[in-house]
């Protein structure tokens, strides 16, 4: 029981700023007498999928000899097919706008259904190499089928998956799955992708929400966008030892427009991406002419805390004047 | 906690409640607004983002500041101890500087700060206790155990923190398996503590924080008497490990193995019994993760299946059973069942759907590959780019 609330609740009864229907109900609630459930069904349909395709991941890796490659194949492509097949059955009219789930496992079986598809396709380009060489394109086929189910259903789950995996297709990773992180040591050609990406779903973002055409999916757009784009901006500057003033000055630029922008919409999350990568970026700046010398280590450590005090005044000047607060 | 403090907290939690009412329509606008102006909460509550970046952004300036000072006073232990008690005692005065005024008490920085505090303060601790009192690594890893749960215990108390609450409790229970018979300590501390902190959960006359700590401990004080319980932890040694004595296996008394087999059966059924019948989420989502883990030292066991069999039977049953339970409760009178809804009630639907984005797309997404082992690719269709940019910079 929520006893400031129960309490406030019935103030609220009497001064009667709550009519008695409300009240009844909120005080319901607050006693515990109504208790929401929702992120615990949420959490097993979670588990429950990791689970299943855990299992059939251990499957094809143990036992593809005994069942033969072609059954298994078959096995996977069907149950990805029925769970697709709920899906389309479930599902609301396709709409520009936001649609809600019909029930809380929606979003699960579509999650399901486009996994086990991925599995399958994995899994034949694996045993009958269709792709070859460039078998690499089987993730582009991915990213692009997993793009087309987040419009048709809406589902900004799907979106994530399908940004995360066509950054995979370009050798980058933005989960946790340990890849070709953008860190120092990166490729060069890696971080050009990272920025070429980054960009385009910057670009998305802004796309969806002028047009609005899903315009719900910008946040998922702009936050991968920001990360790989900022990202592999940061990794020149870190990483490459030759040309790090150029990306220094690109990397400032690109974050001072994002903050800017980010001020003006409203955007929290964005505002904080581009003042973060810009702190580290010169951070990298003050450690540089003090890399050799008595105080080679204090001074720059000191002004990086000076930096720092600086930017929380930015921190709390933006907080005060932005809309999201 | 201060009285103010308390009062602003209280006048915060109806006002998260009354944002909740707003948010799925259940008030209108004029309502909340009354609402605001009989319940003020005085305090500057930036969101989520506002607060990490903070908290972030403090705890930068005070780990160069520090390490910078370090690099300059380097080449005595004893300066390095004193200067990191010295912070430690700075960043926990600032704290309760921060926490004093409601402008600043929920931006990010105190519990930078606080953390801070406490963490330099024990590493200090450590160092003087190894290096200055020359203490042997046991009774020095005792002392700062202790040391732990007090400090943590006391932040706790003072500022409110569940984290804090967590970690007094954590250290509380390291600290008992270090003694003779840990294992039996843990089961009467586990739940002597379950038992106490559950009676503080709806407890008006603590704070809403100090209630969400009760929370806390109650959970500590079931995982510490399941981790005691459990057949696989005690045939491992698991809690005797940290003991500074390990006993041998003649120490197990008769009928202890067959006890523990039956105790991980029947706790989480137990947890979820209560969480059930008391209604809290929290207990259900401990009952759910101990069966969880009852289940897998079945499986250690007793080897029924395949593990691919395992898995793909207990996901399958997972789903089901969640897609049962849901529509149980859709299809219930009013949308509820025992007290039990599936309705998200006045909690924001929309952001724990956007949230959820980030474990998904953690755990399912496929490996990157590597570009430069794709023969053929760059010459052929043209190199990837947008907007200008070039695979090669």
């Amino acid at each position: 029981m929520n006893s400031d609330v129960v309490a406030a609740i019935s103030r609220l009864r009497a001064d009667g700023v709550l009519s008695a229907g409300q009240a009844d109900l909120f005080d319901r609630v607050a006693r515990r007498g109504l208790v929401s459930i929702r992120f615990e069904i949420r959490a097993l349909l979670y588990a429950g999928v990791l689970l299943l395709t855990s299992g059939v991941g251990v499957l094809v890796a143990q036992h593809h000899q005994e069942i033969g490659p072609l059954a298994i194949a078959t096995g996977i492509t069907l149950a990805a097919a029925v769970c697709l097949l709920w899906v389309m059955r479930r599902a609301a009219p396709f709409s520009w706008g936001e649609v809600s789930s019909p029930t809380v496992a929606f979003d699960y079986v579509l999650l399901l259904g486009l996994l086990l598809f991925a599995s399958a396709l994995a899994y034949v380009e694996v045993q009958f190499t269709v792709l070859g060489p460039r078998w690499a394109y089987h993730l582009l086929i991915v990213g692009v089928v997993y793009l087309l189910a987040a419009y048709r259903w809406d589902s900004r789950t799907a979106l994530g998956l399908a940004l995360a995996t066509l950054a995979a297709w370009r050798g980058l990773s933005i989960s946790l799955v340990p890849a070709a992180t953008l860190g120092p040591g990166v490729a060069t050609d890696l971080r050009a992708s990272a920025i070429a990406l980054g960009a385009l779903y910057v670009g998305a973002a802004a796309l969806s929400a002028r047009l609005g055409r899903k315009a719900h999916f910008e946040e998922v757009f702009a936050n991968a966008g920001l990360l790989l784009g900022l990202g592999g901006l940061l990794s020149g500057v870190l990483a490459d030892h030759r040309a790090w003033d150029l990306w220094l000055v690109a990397l400032l630029l690109v974050a001072g427009g994002v903050m800017a922008v980010a001020f003006r919409l409203g955007r929290s999350l964005y505002f904080a991406a581009g003042l973060v990568a810009a702190y580290i970026a010169l951070v990298r700046v003050l450690f540089e002419p003090f890399r050799y010398g008595r105080h080679a280590d204090s001074i720059p450590l000191l002004l990086a805390a000076l930096l720092g005090s600086a930017v929380l005044a930015v921190i709390f000047w933006a907080h005060r004047r932005m809309r999201d607060r | 906690m201060r009285r103010e403090a308390i009062a602003w907290e209280r006048a915060a939690e109806v006002d998260a409640a009354a944002r909740g009412w707003r948010r799925v329509g259940a008030i209108e606008e004029a309502t909340y607004r009354r609402i605001r102006e009989t319940f003020p909460d005085p305090c500057v509550t930036p969101g989520a983002v506002w607060r990490v970046l903070t908290g972030g952004v403090v705890a930068a300036i005070v780990l160069c500041t520090l390490a910078a000072m370090a690099l300059s006073v380097w080449g005595s232990s004893t300066e390095i101890q004193v200067l990191l008690l010295l912070w430690g005692a700075a960043c926990l005065v600032a704290t309760e500087v921060l926490e004093a005024s409601p402008r600043s008490a929920r931006r990010g920085a105190a519990g930078a700060t606080s953390v801070l505090g406490v963490g330099l303060f024990l590493v200090g601790l450590g160092l003087v206790l190894v290096e200055t009192v020359r203490l042997r690594d046991d009774d020095a890893i005792d002392v700062l155990l202790v040391a732990a749960v007090l400090t943590c215990g006391l932040a706790a108390w003072r500022w409110g923190s569940p984290l804090f609450t967590g970690l007094a409790g954590g250290a509380l229970f390291c600290s008992l398996a270090r003694l003779p018979h840990g294992r039996l300590l843990w089961l009467l501390a586990g739940t002597a503590l379950a038992g106490a902190a559950a009676w503080g959960l709806d407890d008006g006359r603590l704070a809403p924080s100090h209630r969400v700590g009760a929370a806390v401990l109650t959970v500590i004080g079931i995982g510490a008497v399941y981790a005691a319980a459990n057949v696989y932890s005690l045939d491992e040694g698991v809690l005797e490990h940290l003991a500074r004595l390990a006993p041998g296996r003649e120490d197990l008394p008769r009928g202890a193995r067959l006890a523990a087999a039956a105790a991980t059966a029947l706790l989480p059924l137990a947890v979820l019994a209560w969480g059930l019948g008391s209604r809290r989420t929290f207990l259900l989502d401990t009952g759910i993760v101990l069966l969880a883990l009852s289940l897998v030292t079945l499986r250690h066991y007793v080897q029924v299946a395949p593990l691919w069999v395992v898995l793909t039977l207990s996901g399958a049953l997972l789903v089901i059973l969640a897609l049962v339970v849901e529509r149980a409760l859709r299809r219930a009178r009013d949308g509820e069942l025992a007290g039990f809804t599936a309705e998200p009630l006045f909690s924001d639907e929309r952001r724990q759907r956007a949230l959820q984005i980030v474990p998904v797309v953690a755990a399912f997404t496929p490996e990157a590959h590597a570009p430069s082992h794709e023969p053929g690719f760059a010459g052929e269709g043209g190199r990837f780019g947008g907007g200008g940019a070039q695979e090669k910079f």
